[in-house]
């Protein structure tokens, strides 16, 4: 499965929408979901994917847009602990 | 200039229903809200008895929604609903800027607020909810209000512990009076079944025990046998517009508010004090330019505590004088429970249909009488009341704060 397949989902079990109202361009404040649901999805978000939690960087306002996000924040979680683990053998 | 103010819209979640007339139908008829919590009702409250709302609330609204709403903000905008629809009124943008909303709460977001100790202090959580701070907060249902019916003016919310909803409505009473609004949404809300309310309430000894044999029945105002109130939860909103507005677009009135009287008692914080509650209701009815024997029914606080009834008992007395003995009284608390914030605006809700009706809903479960509360508890079932013209609904809350409405039927029959 897909990040955004994923993404979703979890849109679909969280907030209740049918599978056509969350295209990857469906703008997400026509979704009715505002700053606070943002960050309470960040949160299921950062379970599902075992992130850490962090500050988003870039500002979503699409479906396809949170899938983006997380994919990136997953890269550099990778970046970041390939490079703490190399250190560690060094 | 002061104006007419009448009653265009009711509405209410109760313990005994979802809506106006489950509650008045079961006032009238003596069925009781009152029940033993179950996991099902309650933040880990199971097996003390209370008065829970029922209904099953999340279904009416979004899922988006409910990140952001705690169960008070739920219960408020399912009553505020019912009362908007019942006045048939619509908030566009030139009503909408000249209508306010009132509103009152004793513990706001109660429910979040326990459940986000509990993650932080016993699961250890590292972090809350997002939302937590805008569930828990006391205004949040008067936000939430003004969102889903666009309402411009402005917002107002009163916490006065167990008066908060009738201040609310005093307070809505008198904006529409003086011209501040045309229109009010005015009411009040409370959702606090968590264990740790109810641990609270418990240590301060004013809970009702339970009747082994019939729970139910465990709360009795105003009887010999009485042993406390019950806690329960719900919302009431009224819709308060001048006679004007509503006349121009052609509304049917329910009733009119015609005076509220707000005292403090400056004496204690939970004893009540007699002079302070009769000050309350004379000064309602000084504003309403009513004498004492204009008064039809009372519905009183009547929580069923012994020095709180015998206390009101007095009030009434010292009020209403001769007037008293023939003044039919009833407490409804002992079958929608005690609401804490909400209990005015319910009760006040309960007052203007028993208006309408000119019925009184009794007093239940008055199978003792004190020899300390002689008034008219209308304690024998309800009764028809055909000459009721005004009624009045007393609230009284710990802190000392006294408020009081008084209605007449609409339209005024000399």
């Amino acid at each position: 499965m897909t990040t955004l397949q994923t993404v979703q989902e979890l849109l679909i079990e969280r907030f209740g929408f049918e599978r056509h109202e969350v295209d990857a361009e469906a703008k997400l404040h026509e979704l009715g979901i505002d700053s606070l649901a943002r960050i309470e999805f960040m949160f299921v978000l950062e379970e599902k994917f075992n992130l850490l939690p962090t500050e988003p960087t870039v500002a979503v306002s699409t479906v396809g847009g949170i899938a983006e996000q997380v994919d990136a924040l997953i890269a550099r979680q990778r970046v970041t602990t390939a490079a703490r683990s190399s250190a560690v053998q060094r | 200039m002061t104006r007419r103010v009448v009653v265009t819209g009711l509405g209410a979640i109760t313990p005994l229903g979802g809506d106006v007339r489950s509650l008045f139908d079961a006032l009238v008829t003596g069925r009781s809200g009152v029940r033993k919590l179950d996991h099902r009702l309650s933040v880990c409250g199971a097996g003390r008895i209370a008065a829970p709302v029922v209904e099953e609330l999340d279904s009416k609204f979004s899922k988006v929604k409910l990140v952001s709403m705690d169960r008070v903000t739920k219960l408020a905008l399912l009553a505020t609903r019912e009362a908007v629809a019942s006045a048939e009124i619509g908030f566009g943008s030139a009503i909408a800027e000249r209508a306010g909303i009132y509103w009152g709460t004793g513990m706001g977001g109660a429910v979040t607020l326990e459940n986000a100790y509990t993650e932080l202090l016993v699961k250890h959580a590292s972090r809350l909810r997002p939302a937590t701070i805008v569930m828990a907060m006391n205004n949040a249902a008067a936000g939430q209000i003004g969102i889903e019916f666009g309402i411009r003016g402005p917002s107002h919310t009163y916490s006065s512990a167990c008066s908060s909803s009738a201040v609310a409505i005093g307070e809505a009473f008198r904006a529409v009076r003086f011209g501040v609004v045309d229109v009010a949404i005015a009411g009040g809300a409370e959702a606090l079944l968590t264990r740790g309310v109810i641990t609270a309430w418990e240590s301060l000894q004013t809970l009702a025990k339970e009747d082994p044999e019939c729970p139910r029945t465990s709360c009795r105002p105003f009887a010999l046998d009485r042993s406390g109130f019950v806690l329960g939860e719900g919302a009431g909103a009224l819709i308060l517009e001048s006679e004007e507005s509503a006349r121009n677009r052609g509304a049917t009135i329910c009733a009119e508010i015609v005076g509220y009287g707000n005292t403090t008692d400056a004496a204690n914080l939970t004893q009540p004090d007699v002079l302070g509650q009769a000050r309350a209701m004379a000064g309602a009815l000084a504003e309403a330019g009513l004498s004492a024997e204009d008064v039809g029914y009372i519905n009183a606080h009547g929580t069923g505590t012994r020095v709180g009834d015998i206390c009101e008992t007095l009030a009434i007395k010292v009020v209403f004088g001769e007037h008293a003995r023939q003044l039919p009284v009833s407490a409804t608390k002992a079958l929608h429970g005690h609401l804490m914030g909400a209990t005015g605006a319910v009760e006040m809700v309960a007052t203007v249909e028993a208006l309408r009706a000119r019925i009184a809903p009794p007093t239940a479960h008055l199978f003792h009488a004190d020899p300390e509360c002689d008034l008219d508890y209308v304690s024998s079932g309800a009764r028809e009341l055909p000459h009721m013209r005004v009624a009045m609904s007393n609230s009284f809350g710990f802190g000392g704060s006294n408020a009081v409405i008084v209605a007449r039927r609409y339209p005024h029959l000399p």
